[in-house]
């Protein structure tokens, strides 16, 4: 059972597949995300796809404060990920409500609306910044630890 | 037409309705009309200056009163101003004679509460569904704290 | 009979929410409304209670891609409350960090708009050239996207000789690409026969609707607030408004291509006649403004973009007021989506027109399609929209 698990564990982290929501940011995350998809940064050759559908999908990675508006999407589309799922909160604004602390339409932190595995830092993330946690996320995946 | 020319025709055409008008700045000009006049006077800057672009409407709270700003012109920007009282904020909408300005006024009634008579679809459009009614978040009586749930028990 | 279909597509590359309910009839769609409140955080009411030099990193951030816009126009209405002017060297430096930010946007726009049209090379091609103008960005002011560069009274960083040097061989790089590209565009059939033709606003509508931007300079309307009510020594430096007469997506993409090159031109013409001297205006950072009122206008490369403080004797504003471009071309959306007599526009034809007004608004619910004569629901994502839409405009071409 044990030489199985490691088995399937491995192969989640060989290609993890990732889906982007952005609940109210001003764009600047998720530009820097989609740039990784990008000739330069390249994040297909860890395995990486970004995909349309929460079915698909084995990590979120969420950027914005949540406005209240968008909080039920999100809940919605994170019950819809089938288990096992890991959350990463791109950004200060999801990591902490960033600039947007204290405005009277957003929550104070993801973390207060869904469980996260993991947070990067930065107004906006930096492309290195991404594929560095992804690339310690899988690591985890690979070793159990999440 | 230079600013004084456009300051001279307004107050000459609306006379007494003209309860402030200065010149800001290079291409400013600030006029500040009774309600009734608003309408006729955004017309007249509109159709007889040829000032036909609406870039924006805003609304401001001026403690008892609301005040309902709308810019126009490509180049020399003329600000329209009025002001309605706040337990009354009632005022016609431009939006026949500047569609441009639905979005606008939908905004300033969303989060102002400013009523404008005569718009097609006076709707939310900024705030979400579940905002309580009445309660206008750019109003100077509002304090913004952090948002609880306004359903479930979860902590905010 | 009609019934309403809600288009809040969730993309994989794709920014903001917005809610598009669609009434369609069979495929024609009929009438639509906007719903814009998922990106709705509330920053107005925030700039009250900050000072004014936290509002600058605040208002930075209402839009990450045109963030340098914001940031200008936040420092030049504070900068006419307080009655001072920046610096001839700081306008210049202004323009350059400006010019470069309308380069990477439209690069941005235009590969993501390829994308959506299904030309996945093009994309990436796009977004590899835009690396380069981030790699400027970066040198020039420490970060590729929120630069925080200009501050009231100047801009914080001074552009050193390397710098320049490294910037000119970029513009020459892009200016080759734009040339590339746009033979490219000029010569591929499909890009043309979706886009020709498509998403029709016509000059008189334009104006009528409050249209900003190249959108409006793509029905054929010359207005450009560079051009109209120059801000930040733009009447010393000559550029040539690029207006496009056919009115439809195919102008869209064409404005802003040439664009491009009157950016690179711009830049060129600054760094050449860049004056000596400070490029800053010593203003202790926390200040009380007099009371009064200004306005400030700006050419955010997506439109006009327009900040209307009034300030009361206080450390803070009393009133701040936002009206970003994409609000203005909003309204468009509607009008172009509209089918009239002789004017057909199906649903695979939404991806084309409302990525024409180049949306700063991100898409973050579901598509949710209501078969009211068979009492069904069925739930699309947007990848099936743009896969019916590249399917249906191939065929229908």
């Amino acid at each position: 059972m044990g030489l199985v698990e490691k088995f399937v564990r491995k192969c989640r982290a060989r290609s993890p597949w990732i889906l982007l929501f952005d609940t109210g940011a001003c764009n600047a995350c998720d530009i820097e995300i989609a740039a990784c998809l990008t000739p330069r940064y390249d994040v297909e050759r860890f395995g990486v796809l970004a995909r349309g559908s929460p079915r698909h999908a084995d990590i979120l990675i969420v950027t914005g404060p949540v406005t209240r508006q968008a909080r039920d999407r999100l809940i919605r589309i994170y019950e819809q990920m089938p288990e096992p799922k890991y959350v990463v909160a791109a950004g200060t604004c999801a990591t902490s409500g960033g600039v947007y602390w204290g405005c009277y339409n957003t929550y104070p932190s993801l973390d207060s609306v869904i469980p996260v595995h993991a947070y990067v830092s930065g107004c906006p993330v930096k492309p290195e910044a991404i594929l560095k946690a992804i690339s310690i996320l899988v690591e985890k995946i690979e070793r159990g630890e999440v | 037409m230079s600013e004084e020319d456009i300051l001279r025709k307004i107050t000459e055409r609306f006379g007494e309705r003209v309860l402030e008008a200065k010149i800001l700045g290079r291409r400013r000009i600030s006029i500040l009309v009774s309600p009734d006049a608003y309408k006729d006077a955004v017309k007249y800057v509109a159709h007889d200056l040829e000032l036909e672009f609406l870039s924006c409407l805003s609304g401001v709270d001026r403690g008892d009163s609301l005040e309902v700003v709308a810019h126009l012109g490509f180049s020399t920007q003329v600000l329209i101003k009025t002001r309605i009282p706040k337990d009354n904020p009632v005022i016609d909408s431009i939006t026949d004679v500047l569609p441009a300005a639905n979005l606008y006024e939908r905004e300033a009634h969303d989060l102002l509460g400013i009523v404008f008579r005569g718009h097609p679809n006076l709707r939310r459009v900024f705030l979400p569904e579940d905002w309580p009614k009445g309660i206008y978040p750019l109003r100077k009586d509002y304090a913004p704290e952090h948002p609880k749930p306004l359903r479930g028990g979860e902590s905010g | 009979m009609s019934f309403e279909i809600p288009i809040g597509p969730q993309h994989p590359i794709h920014v903001e929410p917005l809610m598009l309910r669609l009434s369609v009839e069979g495929e024609l769609i009929v009438d639509v409304d906007v719903d814009v409140s998922y990106i709705h955080r509330g920053i107005e009411k925030a700039l009250e209670v900050r000072p004014y030099i936290q509002g600058l990193y605040l208002v930075e951030r209402i839009c990450g891609i045109c963030n340098a816009a914001h940031s200008l126009c936040y420092c030049l209405n504070v900068e006419q409350l307080l009655g001072k002017e920046a610096p001839p060297r700081a306008k210049y430096l202004r323009i350059v960090v400006e010019e470069l930010s309308r380069i990477h946007s439209h690069l941005l726009w235009l590969g993501h708009y390829f994308h959506t049209l299904g030309f996945e090379t093009l994309f990436m091609y796009f977004w590899r050239d835009r690396e380069r103008v981030m790699d400027m960005l970066e040198l020039i002011t420490g970060n590729r996207v929120t630069t925080a560069y200009n501050t009231i009274g100047g801009v914080r960083r001074d552009l050193t000789p390397e710098v320049e040097q490294k910037l000119r061989r970029t513009l020459d790089y892009i200016e080759e690409r734009m040339r590339y590209y746009e033979k490219v565009i000029d010569s591929e059939p499909t890009i043309l026969a979706r886009t020709q033709g498509v998403g029709i606003l016509k000059p008189s509508d334009a104006v009528r609707l409050g249209v900003v931007g190249p959108h409006l300079r793509a029905s054929g309307i010359k207005h450009d607030v560079r051009l109209d009510d120059p801000y930040s020594g733009h009447d010393e430096i000559p550029f040539n408004v690029i207006t496009w007469d056919t009115c439809d997506c195919y102008a869209r993409v064409k404005v802003r291509i040439k664009e491009v090159h009157e950016c690179v031109n711009m830049i060129r013409y600054a760094l050449d006649h860049m004056p000596s001297g400070d490029y800053r205006l010593k203003i202790p950072p926390f200040f009380k403004a007099p009371p009064g009122e200004s306005l400030s206008r700006v050419e955010a490369p997506r439109g006009e973009l327009v900040h209307y403080s009034i300030s009361d004797g206080s450390d803070r504003p009393y009133r701040y007021r936002v009206r970003t471009p994409t609000l203005a071309n909003l309204l468009s959306v509607v009008e172009m989506l509209k089918s009239r007599d002789g004017y057909e526009v199906y649903i695979a034809d939404v991806p084309a027109i409302l990525g024409g007004i180049d949306p700063c608004i991100c898409c973050s619910a579901r598509v949710v399609v209501a078969d009211e004569a068979r009492r069904r629901r069925t739930v699309m994502t947007l990848d099936d929209i743009i896969r019916i839409s590249r399917d249906r405009g191939v065929e229908r071409r």
